[in-house]
């Protein structure tokens, strides 16, 4: 297994000043994409924060058909997928890919092609669900572009686009992978070449299935599988891929076991995909698959364990990087709450917890860990990496950037503990039989907390967007001593 | 050899992805859906509703607007014309009720846990959903709001109209969204109550009684004045002097199907298996 230990740690010496004359890294994508990144993430907060005021009777734009509740939320949810996330990732397997094949990606002109296509797709998505096109799939409602059901077109075929577009990213990303797969393969190319075929595999499987082929419970099954492959199989090895790559590079040395990251890769990919029905239990699908699913989802919770084990172990004796880089506190601050959340998951996919949870605010609260609190917080973090790197200029603010993790954080964590209790409230009173609109009036007060909590992280990423803004019209040199993340470099 | 880029995609890419897909997304449709042919859209709709057949009385102008509407509201229509709007009007409020996402709020799938067949009804099997109505699914992901699975025939189309105009109206306190884009201006012949009675039964003298139906336009409400005034008996013909035709807010066809589609939820079930019991 010598390939593995091509560390990217190796590479770090090329950062910063002593980029090549030949950019290997197309610096105008990653900078696109980022910013692109950022704009969809404050974007969808924003749906977020107007939805949650529907709950306290204060949505102005109630009686709007267009911007009704229903149709806003989906907005909430499928521009932090596609904007957000898949703009993030991308920006940021612009600079990891070619750094570690040492091959430049296919070509810049169909990095400019692709990113426009993407925010194309992405803005059809939502102007397709404000009018109405929705597609019947969680986390992929983008428009089929057909009437429910039936072949009948009725907007633009926006589920296709996004498998040509997910196609392009392949092509552009795996040429430099297949190129350099003799020489060196450091296990974040698994995770990213995997994730990439994944995406692709599963958006197919979901958006057809579930539409055309698969009624009812079987259906369920279905759509189950993909919410959770789309997770699991995209997200979470795009969010891991680049944690492999990242930390070694900031802290300066190796990651701590190469044996423990292949138990962590094919552990992921084989109990993963597994967990799909979780999210339909004590349902008609038959209950040899949802016992299957259970078990699978707590596996899953060894295998974190694993990857935690390592990056914390990677960390040993540097731990003065959490308090003196930003970077490295919203990486680790994330993989905490991933431990949280994969802890909660394996507790609450058992039948009992389910009896109480299921269809209450607590999934919300357990989904905003996930999605915002480790992979939008890792992609905030590898933002705030590149953006000096990729504009040379140093940080407009470097106050702002903490004013925004405390702002996020606590903002996050207030929601995340106030979902919860109000999802077990809710549980409670439904099985005590409580009358429907008892159960609405004893939730207003955690859904007023959840609004003021969302206020503070839309609050936090508007100051970090202006940031990045201010940080990339001014120019004045990136100060290198905040690298020296061992040496004391204070914040 | 666990590190080549052909182990990881074919293996882990292709080989994970493909073992899950079999054991949680064919293996389930094997042995449950797979096994019989989905119900359409014309057996879910075979038995047409009381409430939906009530619509075309109490909403006239908006079911005139259904695909099939105008043949089924015509005096002594046949049960085929009934089934055949039946069928386009359920589907009609299906795809409404996804594109407003009201699936996002309201689930439908009783759980066998929670007190919730006491509360929502029965239990659905797997092959009461394998209908054409739950493809693609609408169990849900949240309950804002109740469970829709048992919703047909739980209330009247009057509540159901009122509370989709403002759930606020029926249910104080509610933060289901208005909406009033599914109802439009029309007429309705409207009956002044008589002084001694209103006094008698503490009315608001002025309080306008509705007599028919929605009206999309005018003339027909005023023709059915002349028709509600012409089969008057004799003795009520003070009556005639005390109806006229108001404003009031109908549901659009679009609001029609949408009511349909609620007063359909859990009518239909799987037809009992032939040779005995499950
Ligand atoms: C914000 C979430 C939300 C959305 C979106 C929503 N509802 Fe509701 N719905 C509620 C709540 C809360 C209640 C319970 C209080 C009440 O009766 O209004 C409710 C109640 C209902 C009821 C009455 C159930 C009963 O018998 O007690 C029906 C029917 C209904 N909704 C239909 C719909 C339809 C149709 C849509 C989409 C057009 C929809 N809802 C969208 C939250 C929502």
């Amino acid at each position: 297994m010598s390939s593995i230990t091509a560390s990217p740690a190796g590479d770090a010496a090329h950062d910063g000043a002593a980029e090549s004359a030949v950019p290997l890294v197309a610096k105008n994508l990653v900078k696109l994409h980022l910013i692109a990144s950022i704009l969809w993430m404050i974007s969808s907060m924003t749906w977020g924060f107007l939805a949650s005021l529907q709950f306290l009777h204060a949505y102005p734009a109630e009686g709007i058909e267009w911007f009704s509740f229903g149709r806003i939320r989906l907005l909430h949810t499928n521009e932090i997928a596609y904007g957000c996330l898949v703009n993030g990732f991308i920006g940021c397997l612009y600079y990891v890919v070619p750094r570690l094949t040492g091959r430049k990606v296919l070509s810049a002109g169909l990095g400019l092609l692709v990113f426009w296509v993407w925010q194309f797709l992405t803005v059809a998505t939502s102007v397709g669900q404000l009018l109405g096109k929705t597609q019947a799939l969680e986390w992929g409602e983008t428009p089929t572009g057909f009437k429910p059901g039936t072949f009948e077109l009725n907007y633009i075929p926006v589920d296709f686009l996004i498998e040509v577009g997910a196609v392009l990213v392949a092509l552009q990303f795996m040429t430099p992978i297949v190129k350099a797969m003799k020489e060196r393969m450091y296990v974040s190319l698994w995770y990213i070449s995997a994730g990439i075929v994944w995406l692709i595999l599963t958006y197919v499987m979901g958006n057809t299935l579930v539409e055309w082929n698969f009624p009812g419970s079987s259906g369920a099954a279905a759509s189950g599988l993909y919410i959770h492959d789309l997770v699991g199989l995209f997200v979470t090895p795009m969010g891991w891929g680049m944690m492999y790559f990242f930390v070694p590079i900031i802290l300066r040395k190796p990651i701590w076991s190469h044996a423990l990251s292949v138990i962590g890769f094919w552990s992921l990919a084989f109990f993963y995909p597994l967990n799909g029905v979780h999210h339909y239990l004590l349902s008609s699908i038959p209950m040899s698959v949802q016992y299957g699913a259970v078990i699978s989802t707590m596996a899953v919770e060894i295998v974190v364990t694993t990857v935690i084990v390592n990056f914390f172990g990677t960390m040993w004796g540097r731990g003065r990087a959490i308090h003196s880089n930003l970077t490295i506190r919203w990486f680790y601050t994330g993989m905490i709450l991933y431990f949280i959340t994969c802890l909660q998951c394996a507790v609450h996919t058992t039948l009992s917890v389910q009896k109480v949870i299921h269809f209450t605010d607590w999934v919300p609260g357990h989904a905003h860990l996930v999605m915002l609190g480790v992979f939008s917080f890792w992609i905030i973090g590898m933002t705030q990496w590149l953006w000096p790197r990729m504009t040379g200029n140093e940080w407009y603010s470097r106050r702002l950037n903490h004013w925004q993790y405390w702002l996020t954080l606590i903002g996050l964590f207030t929601m995340f503990v106030d979902l919860l209790a109000a999802g077990v409230i809710h549980g409670y009173m439904l099985d005590a039989l409580s009358p429907w609109m008892d159960i609405v009036r004893a939730m207003y007060p955690f859904w007023l907390l959840r609004t003021i909590a969302g206020g503070m992280i839309l609050a936090g990423q508007i100051l970090f967007f202006w940031n990045l803004w201010k940080t990339a019209r001014t120019p004045k040199p990136y100060d290198h001593r905040w690298d020296l993340v061992d040496a004391g470099g204070a914040a | 050899m666990m590190d080549r880029l052909t182990t990881v995609l074919g293996v882990g890419g292709i080989g994970c992805f493909a073992v899950a897909f079999l054991l949680s997304g064919a293996y389930p449709y094997a042995i449950t859906d797979g096994r019989e042919p989905e119900a359409g859209w014309d057996e879910i709709a075979k038995d047409v509703s009381p409430d939906f057949k009530d619509m075309a009385v109490r909403f006239p102008g908006g079911f005139a607007g259904l695909e099939g509407g105008p043949d089924a509201a015509k005096a002594g229509a046949p049960e085929d014309a009934w089934r055949a709007a039946y069928a386009k009007a359920i589907r009609r409020g299906r795809d409404i009720y996804i594109a407003e996402a009201c699936w996002h709020c309201h689930s439908q799938y009783v759980r066998p846990v929670a007190n919730e067949d006491i509360r929502f009804g029965k239990v659905r099997s797997s092959r009461d959903d394998n209908n054409v109505a739950q493809r693609p699914v609408l169990w849900g992901t949240r309950r804002v709001g109740p469970d829709l699975t048992h919703e047909g025939g739980l209330r009247s189309n009057d509540w159901h109209a009122a509370h989709l105009l403002d759930p606020q109206s029926t249910s104080p306190g509610s933060v289901m969204p208005r909406y009033e884009w599914y109802f439009a201006d029309g007429w309705q012949v409207a009956r002044r109550v008589d002084p001694a009675v209103a006094a008698r039964e503490r009315l608001d003298p002025a309080t306008a009684r509705a007599v028919s139906g929605v009206y999309a336009s005018e003339d027909e409400a005023k023709a059915e004045m002349a028709r509600i005034a012409a089969s008057l008996p004799d003795e009520r013909s003070s009556e005639k002097t005390r109806m006229s035709v108001v404003r009031a807010k109908g549901p659009t066809p679009d609001g029609v199907a949408v009511l349909a589609y609620l007063q359909w939820l859990g009518t239909w079930e799987a037809p009992p298996k032939e040779g005995g019991a499950e």
